[in-house]
């Protein structure tokens, strides 16, 4: 039978909890987060494709209402996430190959500004549509 | 400064594939993003553009490598944070078979509607 830990559960939930933590566990936590809302979307979006599979008034009906300033901004939070979880991950993947550990600190500031500078130009191009 | 990550374990496959996929999708989400969604009119495709679009078989292989990379890299890291959970080892594979499946219908599904909508 499945069996599980829970003294280790509360041990390593702690992940969740960054507060008074230092940048390395923030950007651990942040990759985390943002992972899990990219997994939720994923299965959102698969949802969403599905009404191709229904013609072409149930899509064209879709896309009419994902023009939306709303269905817009929803688009920026998506991306912004990608951007932070993208980059981050570059990050997450080079310490865990022992590359830069000692400048990672620096790293995560220098990606996270990439990835700010970045949304700020996608959304101006994705409001200008 | 501290590695954080200095006291796991040594790399294992899984990690291994969760950054191979990583890198992948980097490009193929790159790619993806940007003939969605920045290329084309209004910043989506009505239903004919994509029909034309997923007939074109490079593109059909790119999403469909899309889909793959993924899920691959979307399921292992869901398998990361459960394993941090504290599963015995026999609970362990359990998860890794059950995901194993959820994998195979998500690119199942994928590929069905793919199919659905170039026919």
């Amino acid at each position: 039978m499945a069996t599980l830990n829970y003294s280790r559960i509360r041990r390593t939930g702690r992940w969740v909890d960054v507060r008074r933590r230092k940048l390395g566990m923030w950007a651990y936590a942040l990759n985390r987060i943002t992972g899990i809302g990219l997994v939720v979307y994923l299965y959102l979006h698969l949802g969403v494709l599905s009404m191709l599979a229904h013609g072409q008034s149930s899509w064209d009906s879709f896309t009419a209402l994902a023009r939306s300033p709303f269905y817009l901004a929803l688009d920026v939070i998506l991306l912004a996430i990608i951007l932070i979880h993208g980059l981050n991950g570059i990050r997450v993947a080079l310490t865990g190959f022992d590359i830069g550990v000692r400048v990672q600190k620096r790293l995560f500031v220098i990606l996270m500004l990439i990835a700010a500078a970045a949304l700020v130009v996608a959304a101006a191009k994705i409001f200008a549509v | 400064m501290d590695n954080p990550f200095a006291k796991e374990p040594k790399a294992t496959t899984a990690w291994l594939w969760q950054v191979f996929t990583g890198i992948g999708l980097v490009i193929l989400l790159g790619m993806h993003f940007i003939a969605n969604h920045f290329i084309a009119r209004g910043g989506l495709r009505d239903f004919a553009d994509v029909v034309a679009y997923l007939r074109n078989p490079i593109v059909l292989v790119l999403e469909l490598l899309f889909l793959l990379f993924v899920t691959t890299h979307a399921l292992l890291g869901v398998r990361a944070i459960l394993l941090d959970l504290g599963f015995s080892g026999r609970a362990e594979k359990r998860l890794s078979r059950l995901l194993t499946g959820v994998g195979v219908l998500t690119v199942g599904y994928g590929v069905w509607l793919t199919w659905i909508i170039i026919h």
